[in-house]
């Protein structure tokens, strides 16, 4: 499967490295094992990460930087970010890390941005907690920055406070507040789920744009394979923890697992009829297989 | 021993089960789960038992004790603690002890009557006001405003004043300045759960609103309700202590914990065990149903238990 | 079954005034499932909405079966139009074993032979007997939505309203609850208006389709305009393209349409 990807020069050196990353969380009804050595490697592209709600999607993409929640362990045999082990990163390395070189966009705007406070100001403030520079050069900054996610009116949106926008433009301001620090990486989970399809697609072009020209590292963390096939450049497919498949976002017509071939099939088309949609029948035996690590890039 | 081990585990795989069988079934393993998590609080547990103890007191009392707390022997007055008056007697040469233990019987009185009548008028009056809205809402949380803005204890004094002394007048009057905070609790849910869609699909069903109100909302605020009452609990202890030490709750020679702190003032320094130790009998009492109601919270809090 | 002429509702007073939907008109025929799309704050839910008595200060006219409904309904006026909502953690009491949900619209129309009925219902969306006492939290997200169109059926409606029942769901449970929506139709000769945001979705359930944009019906294309993309309304073209997927292209010519 590996030989079919075609080696482009800046995948050679990836920026973020995973080898058997492990997350458990200790609860009340014992050890959850939640996410089951994955491998993988991400260069200057798009990653698309796909699994159904409990696959350990989210848990992959929240631990690459460490915010696995309190009752959850984070093991990896290497998690290394441009020549940093973040495994053993110390706390102040970590919020380092966190926001300036590597930024998260969750799901719904609604609950990262803080509700008290103008949106320009928090776009500001997270500039100048990165970099030590004067208001007024921050606002600037910020200003510049909302004109970059296509905000038609920058200086009006900069004194609106976030529950006065819509969600469209509440995600565009968090992109803009995580691209002010100008990160390597990008992990943007279930980023356009909360958006209405026309408003999804500006969005991802946004986050298309600020690849191609900032040479970013983009993972997508998602539920519609459909979706991350048709903007990513490839694909993992997630199921109960484990990496069950790695595509070529472009040949996904050929994926070989069942559980990937399953999951397109049950999806309503466009072009389809009303027939009834193939069901997904689950194998035990895909939980037994090791995680697929062809997303690993050979050196 | 075998056979008593084989039951209790099938009514744990019972209570366990995967499907249960019956509506019966389906509640009491409700009941156990919450139990299970409210048993891994030891805090809780604390409180539970100190609840519990003072039931059990309360109970057995005439057992526990040799007279019921009246008898005086006034040649024996002001004793300190001995092996004969564990706690000492106190100006009339009552036994503390058999005071205490027979003051249980008062408190738990006091509480469970304030609850009975705190309870649904708070609940009525709130998750009515919130359902309905308009002016039905603003008539209510009106009335329930007025009764908010006097403080609680002056409000008390004035309705005992009015109703004249007594334990059950000091009750009512408890009862009367308590209720409105939990209509203010019952309205605000009710307000959130009014909208959402197991309610309006209730309504579409062609529930009436007196069915909404009843089967649908009423239990949906009754654990916060409960939650609130036990963590209120020991400020209406404090309340009945205080309308008893004032002369205005308990009538002597009835053994209120309150009036005997009131009555052993004026010994604070020579036998401090007279005012001391009612005093230390309402700590524990407050500060166990405290603590069980801090663990009520986690169990009974919809937010934890009936969602994701 | 279902006309609906010249509806409209509106929202708020004075200057926070919103039309929520204008000049609406429906017209579904007996055993036709028909599909409302369009974005948030288009009017499709507030439509559903009206139709089951959510809402009633609406104007206009609505008829099920011939017969207007009023603004205020009366218990047996509901009892044939049912509706399904999205959100299958918020729309079944969490207090309420699947039994006590099932058996109530039994209760308030007084219907006999409950036991009977809730297991026969509960067999149809495909649930055992064993999940006959389970609480809600005991259920999955497929389950439970299963429980919400088993209650809307119970009381053997012959319209049921579907307002985004799927997109809540994984998509391998999307289409098994496709699947149980469509089996379920065929079995009953029930009509159905479903309400979402995923044209894919209201295209595999539905025969007709209108599209709504900020209140109003922009375009109402059939079955084959949907698998070719022959639209005429820009709006329309613009919602098609965007459900084929990220389309660098295409999206370069989308507007924003008042």
């Amino acid at each position: 499967m590996n030989g079919s990807f075609n080696k482009e020069p800046l995948r050679e050196e990836p920026m973020l490295s995973v080898r058997d990353l492990h997350v458990r969380f200790s609860t009340s009804k014992g050890l959850v094992h939640a996410v089951r050595g994955v491998s993988f490697d991400l260069g200057r592209e798009r990653l698309g990460i796909v699994g159904e709600s409990g696959s350990g999607k989210s848990q992959t993409g929240r631990a690459l930087l460490r915010l696995t929640a309190g009752n959850g362990r984070i093991e990896a045999e290497k998690l290394m970010f441009s020549g940093m082990d973040l495994m053993h990163a110390n706390a102040r390395t970590m919020r380092n890390i966190r926001g300036s070189r590597i930024s998260m966009i969750m799901q719904d705007p609604k609950y990262s941005l803080n509700p008290v406070l103008t949106v320009g100001a928090q776009i500001a403030e997270s500039c100048r907690r990165h970099e030590n520079i004067p208001r007024t050069e921050a606002k600037k900054r910020a200003l510049s920055m909302l004109d970059t996610v296509h905000i038609r009116e920058p200086e009006k949106v900069y004194s609106l406070y976030p529950h006065q926008v819509s969600g469209g433009m509440g995600q565009r301001i968090m992109i803009a507040m995580m691209l002010i620090t100008n990160p390597d990486v990008m992990i943007a989970d279930e980023p356009t789920s909360a958006l209405d399809v026309t408003v999804q697609m500006q969005v991802l072009s946004l986050l298309d744009d600020m690849v191609r020209e900032r040479g970013m590292g983009l993972v997508l963390i998602s539920h519609d394979l459909q979706l991350v096939s048709s903007f990513c450049d490839r694909v993992l497919v997630m199921y109960g923890g484990r990496i069950m498949e790695t595509l070529d976002a472009k040949r996904l017509d050929e994926a070989q697992h069942p559980y990937t071939r399953g999951l397109l099939n049950c999806l309503p088309r466009l072009d389809g009829r009303h027939d009834d949609l193939p069901v997904l029948e689950r194998d035990p035996a895909w939980l037994a297989q090791p995680s697929d690590a062809s997303g690993v890039f050979e050196q | 021993m075998s056979e008593h081990t084989q039951t209790s585990s099938s009514v744990v795989s019972w209570l366990l089960a995967d499907s249960p069988h019956n509506a019966f079934q389906a509640r009491c393993q409700r009941a156990y789960i919450s139990w299970l998590s409210f048993k891994s609080n030891p805090i809780a547990m604390l409180g539970f038992f100190i609840v519990l103890f003072l039931c059990l007191v309360a109970l057995f009392a005439p057992l526990l004790t040799s007279g019921d707390g009246t008898t005086q022997e006034l040649s024996n007055r002001l004793a300190p603690p001995s092996s004969e008056h564990w706690f000492g007697t106190d100006e009339l040469g009552r036994d503390i002890y058999d005071r205490i233990v027979w003051g249980s019987r008062v408190t738990l009185y006091i509480i469970f009557l304030v609850s009975i009548i705190v309870m649904p008028i708070g609940l009525i009056i709130g998750t009515t006001a919130g359902l309905f809205g308009g002016v039905v809402d603003a008539t209510l949380m009106r009335i329930t405003d007025i009764f908010l803005a006097f403080p609680r204890l002056i409000l008390a004094l004035a309705f005992v004043a009015v109703l004249g002394p007594g334990l059950e007048n000091a009750v009512l009057a408890i009862a009367l300045t308590t209720w409105s905070p939990y209509a203010r609790l019952a309205r605000a849910e009710t307000l959130t759960l009014r909208n959402s869609e197991y309610i309006l699909a209730a309504q579409i069903m062609g529930a009436s609103r007196v069915r909404v109100l009843l089967a649908h909302i009423m239990p949906m605020c009754m654990s916060s309700t409960i939650v609130r009452l036990t963590l209120d609990m020991a400020g209406i202890i404090l309340t009945a202590a205080g309308l008893g030490f004032l002369g205005l709750g308990a009538q002597p020679p009835l053994a209120e914990w309150g009036a005997m702190i009131a009555s052993g003032r004026d010994y604070l320094l020579d036998q401090w065990w007279v005012p001391t130790i009612p005093g230390i009998a309402i700590l524990v009492v407050s500060l166990g149903f405290n603590l069980l109601g801090d663990g009520l919270r986690d169990v009974l809090d919809p937010r934890s238990s009936g969602g994701h | 079954m279902i006309d609906i002429n010249d509806f409209s509702i509106t929202f708020g007073s004075g200057k926070n005034q919103i039309q929520a939907v204008k000049n609406f008109n429906l017209s579904v025929a007996e055993g036709e499932s028909f599909g409302l799309v369009g974005e948030s704050g288009s009017g499709k839910s507030t439509v559903l909405r009206a139709m089951v008595g959510i809402y009633s200060h609406w104007t206009g006219t609505i008829r099920i079966d011939g017969q207007p409904i009023a603004h205020k309904r009366t218990p047996a006026s509901r009892k044939h139009m049912q509706m399904v909502f999205q959100d299958p953690y918020g729309s079944l009491h969490p207090r309420r074993t699947v039994d006590a949900t099932l058996s109530e619209p039994l209760i308030i129309h007084g219907m006999d032979k409950r036991e009977e009925r809730v297991l026969k219902i509960l067999g149809e969306v495909g649930l055992g007997p064993e999940y006959r006492f389970r609480y809600p939290h005991q259920l999955s997200g497929g389950q439970r939505q299963r429980v919400a169109i088993a209650r809307a059926l119970i009381l053997e409606p012959r319209v049921i309203l579907l307002d985004e029942p799927t997109s809540a769901l994984d998509v391998s449970v999307q289409a098994e609850i496709l699947n149980l929506l469509s089996a379920l139709r065929k079995a009953h000769g029930l009509t159905y208006v479903m309400v979402s945001h995923d044209l894919a979705v209201v295209g595999h359930l539905c025969s007709r389709i209108a599209v709504m944009n900020r209140g109003v019906v922009v375009e109402e294309m059939s079955e084959d305009q949907m698998r070719t993309g022959d639209l005429k309304h820009e709006y329309t073209r613009q919602l098609w393209t965007a459900s084929h997927g990220y389309d660098r292209k295409a999206l370069a010519g989308f507007k924003e349409i008042a």
